[in-house]
């Protein structure tokens, strides 16, 4: 009697510490989820910083209103992307899609092109004005006469949410986060897009 | 009595063109009292000479039908973006509309840059969606390059709120299409047209495709494409279930009038013929329920036959497309 007693005991006392312990079952999700957690907060931090940056830049130059004059639209995106390439003229690919960042947005990627719903984003791709080939840098400005390829709604419904100063865009199998007024490709993720 | 013969061959000649040009243009639109008269573009922002060709029938028409405003349904400037491109791809073919001060309502395809947005012209007002109202009309202009989830959640909360008889939605990538080179956009159309239904959105139009077609209603919302009024693709329609009316001839243009529970559309090429037109009527509204609208044809002072011929033959080419 005492010995089950000794047992039943020593089973509570372990089905508790499995409960608490981070060496037992609960141990694989938490970690996972701080760690996506973590990476996100990470791009979160360095696009909040890019954008502070930027918005410093642009009060620097007079402000852009609405305006019958096409020439002061274009020279305000030229002079803003030449601000922002010079303030981030040591930016290298990566710095905002760090490694870490890279792999959470690859999972969200690979997740939003599989299933049923996957068919219909990888079909909103394909159905697009094809893009030539070509290789990305960062600070490039995209080419006004390069087609836009439309964002798969439920790939943006999946991606963390970005202020209006950037946008997401796919330019053949990378994707792309580029500055939404000066037109420039402020990081990207090559052959994330299958 | 050769020359006679010559002459009198090349007086029925002409008096055939004038007689045609005089019969393309007419309008077939009632022009009632205070309704409310636009125009819709789409895919015009070439510059080159067709998208003159389709202003000047424009520039015409409007002297029968004197439309307030245009909805430019993207690609309203293709290519480079400089000045001069505004200039020769808008500014110039559409100046007559601009001195008469016709309003343009933009919103942006996949050619456009999003900067287009700070164009005065576009009256878009610096977003790359908004709305508008216009008498008992909710205009709801959006941007379907990137419908992110805060797009989607401000267009429910905006429809939600619109106490307006009419509401129409228009944006770049058709819902549904059977253009051969781009088709129906179905992923977007699974989050829009929940909307649409649920709070009684009337009338879609979208371009993309560079033809003009009339699809069916789908679940009691009637969708049009004019994705011709500069750029064409030639025979690009498939013949699908979806299509009532399809024109892939030529470039066309859609002059819309909306009275009371009536909207009146007609569909005019760039040489002057009507290839559509009808009356989409709004049912009045029943508590909990959205307005669903009927359509009637409606061939005004057209003879309905040879409408019905111009669309036939044109669906006849359509089956033979190689695109």
């Amino acid at each position: 009697m005492k010995r089950r007693i000794r047992a039943t005991r020593l089973l509570l006392w372990l089905s508790v510490f499995a409960f608490v312990s981070p060496g037992f079952a609960g141990q694989a999700r938490v970690p996972r989820d701080s760690e996506e957690a973590r990476d996100l907060k990470t791009f979160s931090d360095r696009v909040q910083a890019y954008v502070k940056m930027q918005k410093n830049l642009e009060a620097s130059l007079s402000t852009l209103k609405p305006t019958k004059d096409a020439a002061q639209i274009v020279e305000h995106q030229h002079a803003l992307a030449r601000k922002i390439a010079d303030a981030r003229r040591d930016a290298r690919q990566g710095d905002i899609f760090t490694h870490e960042v890279t792999e959470q947005f690859r999972k969200i990627i690979r997740k939003a092109f599989h299933g049923p719903e996957g068919r219909l984003a990888r079909r909103t791709i394909q159905r697009e004005t094809p893009v030539k080939a070509t290789v990305l840098h960062i600070n490039d400005v995209v080419p006004d006469d390069m087609p836009l390829t439309t964002m798969p709604p439920t790939l943006l419904g999946r991606l963390p949410e970005l202020p209006r100063e950037l946008v997401y865009r796919i330019v053949g199998h990378a994707l792309t986060l580029q500055d939404a007024k000066a037109r420039l490709i402020v990081d990207f993720i090559p052959n994330a897009i299958p | 009595m050769p020359a006679l013969r010559r002459s009198t061959c090349l007086s029925c000649v002409a008096l055939a063109a004038l007689s045609l040009s005089l019969y393309t243009q007419e309008v077939v639109l009632p022009l009632k009292p205070d309704s409310v008269r636009f125009l819709a573009i789409g895919d015009m922002g070439t510059g080159e000479k067709p998208q003159y060709e389709v202003a000047g029938q424009i520039i015409a028409h409007r002297g029968k039908f004197p439309f307030e405003f245009v909805l430019m349904l993207g690609d309203n400037i293709y290519g480079g973006h400089d000045p001069i491109d505004y200039q020769n791809k808008f500014e110039l073919p559409y100046k007559p509309l601009l001195d008469a001060g016709v309003k343009f309502y933009a919103v942006l395809g996949n050619h456009d840059t999003p900067n287009e947005r700070f164009y005065k012209f576009f009256n878009m007002n610096g977003q790359k969606y908004y709305t508008y109202k216009k008498s008992n009309v909710r205009f709801f202009a959006l941007d379907s390059n990137y419908m992110d989830p805060q797009q989607l959640s401000w267009l429910e909360k905006e429809l939600q709120n619109s106490g307006s008889d009419w509401k129409i939605c228009y944006f770049h990538h058709p819902l549904y299409s059977s253009g051969a080179f781009h088709g129906s956009s179905t992923e977007l159309r699974l989050l829009l047209e929940p909307l649409f239904v649920k709070y009684g959105v009337q009338v879609v139009f979208a371009g993309h495709e560079h033809v003009y077609e009339r699809v069916k209603p789908q679940k009691g919302t009637y969708y049009f494409t004019e994705g011709a009024s500069g750029s064409l693709r030639k025979g690009n329609l498939r013949k699908t279930d979806l299509t009532a009316v399809g024109y892939d001839q030529d470039r066309s243009f859609m002059l819309v009038e909306i009275s009371g529970d009536e909207l009146y559309f007609q569909t005019i090429s760039r040489t002057g013929l009507t290839v559509d037109s009808g009356v989409i009527r709004r049912v009045a509204k029943i508590s909990g329920a959205a307005s669903w609208p009927t359509v009637r044809p409606w061939h005004g002072g057209l003879p309905g036959r040879m409408m019905v011929k111009a669309i036939d033959v044109n669906l006849t080419r359509a089956l033979t497309a190689t695109e």
